[in-house]
């Protein structure tokens, strides 16, 4: 059978998604249950076990970053067999990870999933968007029919505290860590804004004229149609598609939910033949299934043999080749994204922008690219790692680099206050002008 | 070929005893012999169509579908695998236009050594047909899996990557298949493993294929083989998009 050639790996790189991030946090349960180790440096001791063996047995490359990892094990064995405190084996074991020189590699430690997951989770929603800007969580979009709508909530609102409690501490601290990126810390926004459906958040928040207004609004259910997976859990998957003028614009909050995200993909690109251009808005788009990227690229590139980039696994070398379809949309296409673009995301961006076929707008994404797992460790920490390279057709590779714009436009709380998407108008302009 | 051979493959009654210490039997021995212990030649050339259904498993994503393939002498073929989440599958040969659809990447018309290869799994009867789709055959060795020894033979196609078969020295069956997977997508090792026999379509067929490629895991189970079926006569046609590509694949020269 030729299954797996036409159906390429699930990218797990959704796991810093928000999706993912519910799958890691219901996996750990799991591990923790099935230890019982007696002491810390038992427990210290299987941790570095885990870690090293991980590393031997899933990193893409044999020997992993060309290192002798028998040699590694050697080394860094004793002296976790030595080390005083957690933080002393936290740091032994961050050190061997480092020697990979590879981007995600890393541990965090337990008090950074608490911070990350919050007390929200559940399927709830008060279908409130965020982006934080300045170090505040501003309100980016409101979904269509949702209490935040109902309630009067505006774009360019200031998320101040949920229940009570604030948000600037959390952002604050999480930013403050050079490990948490910015898709983990819209994440940690989002996560506080979630909840059972049917549950009531107070939301305080600074509205256009920075007064505080309170909003109590009743959780429903995420905008879009639940969508499975595999053993992933329902996920709830919109997709949209207007037009402005004569530009087409299509949104959708993540690759997933194939058959329909692709099949509502394909329709708006044929409805829009003959538009002036076409816009893709991957903003706070996570990614999730890689192959998704291919198959939408078929509709906008019509040179045969052509290829996003090159995801390289230990055992295989899987080239990400568009298939062009037999009508193809020829006009401008816009790619919209932000630090909240990845995965699946950054290859699309990246591929049809090295092939010259897409002008990217908004500001760097969140350069997180590889298919990659957390675990959690004996001792509660969390364990990434990756378990493929992808390197961009242009030759260079995401992770850890991010997609840079070919026009960098950030929003602001003023233009959005205004009714305006700096980032969308960029590309409409854009658009107007290639006419 | 390789496909075919694993489906074909009956667990063997006939004792085919080489002794360890003697020379390796030849591969033409073994590959007439495995046409004896899965019904005999003139049982597949009785079989002029069949219709294949079964499920298909990826247990480590928790992906469950179903199976049907349609084939028939001497080269057509169609087969369509639904999976929940992913949609259906589909890909076939049509008057030598090997071509795939799926939701994901869309339709595809197959070139190079990807189609060769696929009109070499596609060959109907397959297992009676291995001089005529190899330029090379050769034992190599012998293997133990699950206990049992097995012969090694290396088939050499002349487009397609080689295949290494495994044949059980006890009862002539192939019971593993190392190969290539080539593709526009990349080139890749994958292992087939064939268990489970039953008699299916007048022959002995491993109802079990368990599929490793890429560090995933698919496992294939027949439930049913139907031969020498009324199958409509363009139930091998390329579906509309595949024509809209030759369309334009023609325009263009």
């Amino acid at each position: 059978m030729r299954v797996l050639r036409k159906c390429p790996l699930p990218d797990s790189r959704g796991s810093v998604g928000g999706w993912a991030w519910a799958v890691v946090l219901c996996a750990v349960a799991g591990v923790l249950e099935g230890q019982a180790l007696s002491s810390d440096k038992q427990r210290q001791i299987a941790s570095f076990e885990k870690v090293w063996t991980t590393i031997r047995d899933k990193h893409w490359q044999k020997n992993p970053a060309g290192l002798d990892w028998q040699a590694i094990h050697a080394e860094f064995y004793p002296r976790i067999l030595n080390a005083r405190s957690d933080e002393e084996a936290l740091a032994i074991m961050r050190e061997m990870l480092g020697r990979l020189k590879q981007t995600h590699f890393g541990i965090f430690p337990a008090a950074v999933y608490n911070d990350v997951e919050g007390d929200g989770g559940g399927d709830g929603s008060a279908g409130i968007g965020t982006r934080v800007l300045g170090g505040q969580a501003v309100v980016m979009d409101l979904d269509p029919g949702s209490s935040a709508e109902r309630a009067g909530v505006k774009r360019g609102w200031i998320v101040q505290s949920v229940n009570g409690k604030p948000l600037g501490p959390v952002i604050q601290k999480l930013e403050s860590d050079a490990d948490i990126h910015e898709l983990a810390l819209e994440r940690a926004v989002h996560a506080r804004l979630t909840g059972m459906i049917g549950d009531t958040l107070a939301i305080v928040f600074l509205d256009g004229s920075n007064r505080e207004v309170t909003r109590n609004l009743e959780l429903g259910m995420e905008r879009g149609q639940s969508a499975r997976f595999g053993n992933l859990p329902p996920l709830h998957v919109f997709f949209e598609s207007k037009k402005f003028g004569n530009t087409g614009y299509v949104r959708f909050n993540m690759f997933l939910d194939l058959v329909r995200v692709m099949g509502s993909f394909g329709e708006a690109v044929q409805q829009c033949m003959q538009c002036d251009g076409l816009i893709v808005d991957l903003r706070g788009n996570p990614g999730g299934i890689g192959g998704m990227a291919m198959g939408m690229a078929g509709w906008l590139v019509d040179k045969p043999d052509e290829r996003l980039g090159t995801m390289y696994m230990r055992d295989a070398t899987l080239n990400f080749v568009i298939n062009p379809r037999a009508e193809v949309f020829a006009g401008p296409v816009a790619v919209l994204v932000d630090g909240s673009s990845a995965s699946t995301s950054e290859i699309f961006a990246e591929g049809l922008k090295d092939l010259g076929r897409a002008r990217v707008f908004g500001t760097k994404t969140a350069a997180a690219a590889l298919p990659s797992v957390f675990e959690r460790l004996p001792n509660g920490d969390g364990f990434q790692y990756a378990t493929a390279n992808y390197i961009s057709e242009g030759g260079k590779p995401l992770e850890g680099v991010g997609v840079t714009p070919d026009v960098e436009v950030k929003l602001t709380r003023e233009g959005l206050l205004a009714g305006h998407d700096a980032v969308l108008d960029a590309a409409l302009e854009w658009i107007r002008k290639k006419k | 070929m390789t496909r075919r051979y694993l489906v074909a493959a009956l667990a063997g009654i006939t004792s085919f005893a080489f002794a360890q210490t003697e020379p390796l039997p030849k591969a033409e021995t073994i590959l007439d012999h495995y046409i004896e212990v899965t019904g005999g030649k003139a049982a597949y050339e009785k079989r002029k169509n069949q219709i294949e259904t079964g499920t298909i498993e990826l247990k480590a994503q928790g992906l469950k579908g179903t199976v049907l393939r349609y084939a028939a002498d001497p080269a057509e073929a169609y087969s369509i695998v639904e999976i929940e989440g992913v949609g259906k599958i589909e890909d076939g040969l049509d008057k030598g236009v090997a071509w795939d659809k799926n939701p994901m990447l869309g339709p595809k018309i197959k070139t190079g050594q990807e189609k060769a290869q696929y009109v070499r799994e596609a060959a109907f009867n397959s297992p009676i047909r291995w001089r005529e789709l190899n330029s090379k055959v050769e034992t190599v060795g012998t293997e133990t899996i699950d206990g049992e020894l097995t012969y090694k033979v290396v088939l050499t196609p002349t487009e397609a990557p080689a295949e290494t078969m495994y044949f059980q020295k006890k009862s002539g069956l192939a019971v593993k298949t190392v190969t290539t997977v080539v593709s526009a997508m990349g080139e890749a090792p994958v292992e087939m493993f064939a268990s489970d026999y039953k008699t299916l379509g007048g022959i002995l067929v491993p109802t079990k294929i368990t599929e490793k490629l890429a560090g995933q895991e698919i496992v294939i189970t027949l439930s049913d083989v139907k031969t020498n079926q009324p199958i409509p006569p363009d139930r091998f046609d390329p579906p509309a998009e595949i024509k809209a590509l030759l369309s334009k694949a023609a325009e263009k020269k």
